[in-house]
């Protein structure tokens, strides 16, 4: 099946979603959207993101522990995450019951 | 073997990006086994981290780091953009040149303009450099540990220097057998030598910068020169751009005839090479330079 560029993988969403639960450092992040999508982020790509999120101010990092540091999603992040899950789930839910009123799913 | 690329790939994000993110990437890649295409990641990350500076993590580096960052980046661009003048200096040194040069002002304008910054600018490059050589000798003199370090800069000069004399004094000795294709691998080979001279040269400088302690006012004149010497190099690449358009609009055949150290490409490719690389390393002198300026304002 080809990939359509979608969204939902976008590094950036990803690294949101798997915060969702609780703080996380680089390595359970990986592994957790890897569980979670499919999608396995490079380091480059994952600290990218990171840097990005954190700069908008939607996720903070807490103290190191070891040389790892845990990232949290906050208020400003929640809220960000929540609304384009949302966005996502109405799109997803429509365009799922178009593709079965056009008999494209069965 | 990749765990090592991956490890030298971190050494090409920025120095800002390092410091904040540069421990935790290594932890990460500990944990893992990194796949090559790992190492295409943090590559294409690095690149994308140069292109898109964060604000949140240049308060990682204070201006003096971020002075020594870009003045070090600045050397790596005036050595990529002196091998490529250089390249200019030779395809462009040869009678028929200068005849061209008579005939078309505007063509002999910009070689002169080129020449005459180039000589302004390597002037730049000594009165920037020099305080921090006298500074980092001083240094070498109490803490012996620093000498090797210190010392490789000049090193890698007196080596391209004694490679140059040596390249000269063959050529002058027996000319006629040192033309044609054994002529321009020789010549090949001393400018790969240059490059690895100015690379071992740029790397120590850079090492040596940051571990020696340089009063501030001593940084920011470093800092100054360089800026001179890169609006110097913005300046010489568009007097090469001017020279090349006027070649091939007032000189077609000259543009068209071989040229290169094996005779293999036109004048005119030769030239676009050289102005590619001319650009290349004077936009990104301006990038580094406008990154030291931003931070120097900060502080």
């Amino acid at each position: 099946m080809r990939s359509i560029g979608a969204r939902s993988t976008d590094p950036g969403l990803l690294v949101l979603t798997s915060l969702a639960d609780g703080p996380k450092h680089g390595y359970a992040i990986t592994l957790d959207i890897e569980q979670l999508s499919g999608v396995k982020l490079g380091p480059g790509t994952l600290y990218g993101a990171l840097s990005r999120l954190e700069g908008r101010g939607l996720i903070e990092a807490l103290p190191a522990e070891d040389r790892r540091r845990p990232y949290r999603l906050t208020g400003a992040g929640s809220a960000a995450l929540a609304q384009e899950l949302q966005t996502l789930e109405r799109v997803a839910r429509r365009g799922l019951e178009r593709l079965r009123v056009a008999g494209a799913m069965r | 073997m990749t765990r090592r690329l991956a490890d030298w790939s971190l050494w090409l994000y920025p120095l800002a990006f390092r410091r904040r993110y540069g421990e935790e990437l290594r932890a990460l890649l500990d944990g893992s086994s990194p796949r090559p295409v790992a190492v295409l990641d943090l590559l294409r990350g690095a690149l994308a981290a140069h292109l898109r500076p964060k604000d949140t993590v240049s308060g990682c580096v204070d201006s003096g780091d971020r002075m020594r960052a870009s003045m070090s980046a600045q050397l790596a661009c005036w050595v990529l953009f002196a091998a490529a003048g250089f390249g200019f200096y030779n395809t462009t040194e040869d009678a028929p040149f200068t005849a061209a040069g008579h005939a078309h002002p505007v063509l002999a304008g910009a070689h002169v303009a080129i020449q005459v910054i180039a000589v302004l600018a390597s002037g730049a490059v000594l009165a920037g450099a020099l305080p921090l050589i006298v500074a980092a000798l001083n240094q070498a003199r109490r803490q012996p540990g620093l000498r090797r370090l210190v010392s490789l800069p000049p090193l890698a000069v007196l080596v391209f220097a004694g490679l140059t004399g040596m390249l000269v004094a063959v050529a002058h000795s027996e000319p006629a057998r040192h033309t044609g294709s054994s002529g321009g691998i020789v010549f090949l080979a001393w400018g790969l030598a240059g490059l690895a001279c100015g690379a071992i040269c740029v790397l120590g400088a850079r090492a040596a910068l940051f571990v020696v302690p340089v009063p501030r006012w001593r940084l920011v004149t470093a800092f100054v020169c360089g800026t001179l010497v890169t609006a110097a190099m913005t300046a010489i690449a568009l007097a090469t751009a001017v020279y090349a358009i006027d070649l091939f609009a007032d000189a077609a055949p000259l543009a068209a005839s071989a040229n290169g150290p094996l005779q293999l490409v036109s004048t005119g490719a030769s030239l676009a090479v050289q102005l590619t690389v001319m650009l290349l390393a004077a936009t990104l002198a301006v990038t580094t330079t406008q990154r030291g300026w931003r931070a120097l304002a900060r502080n």
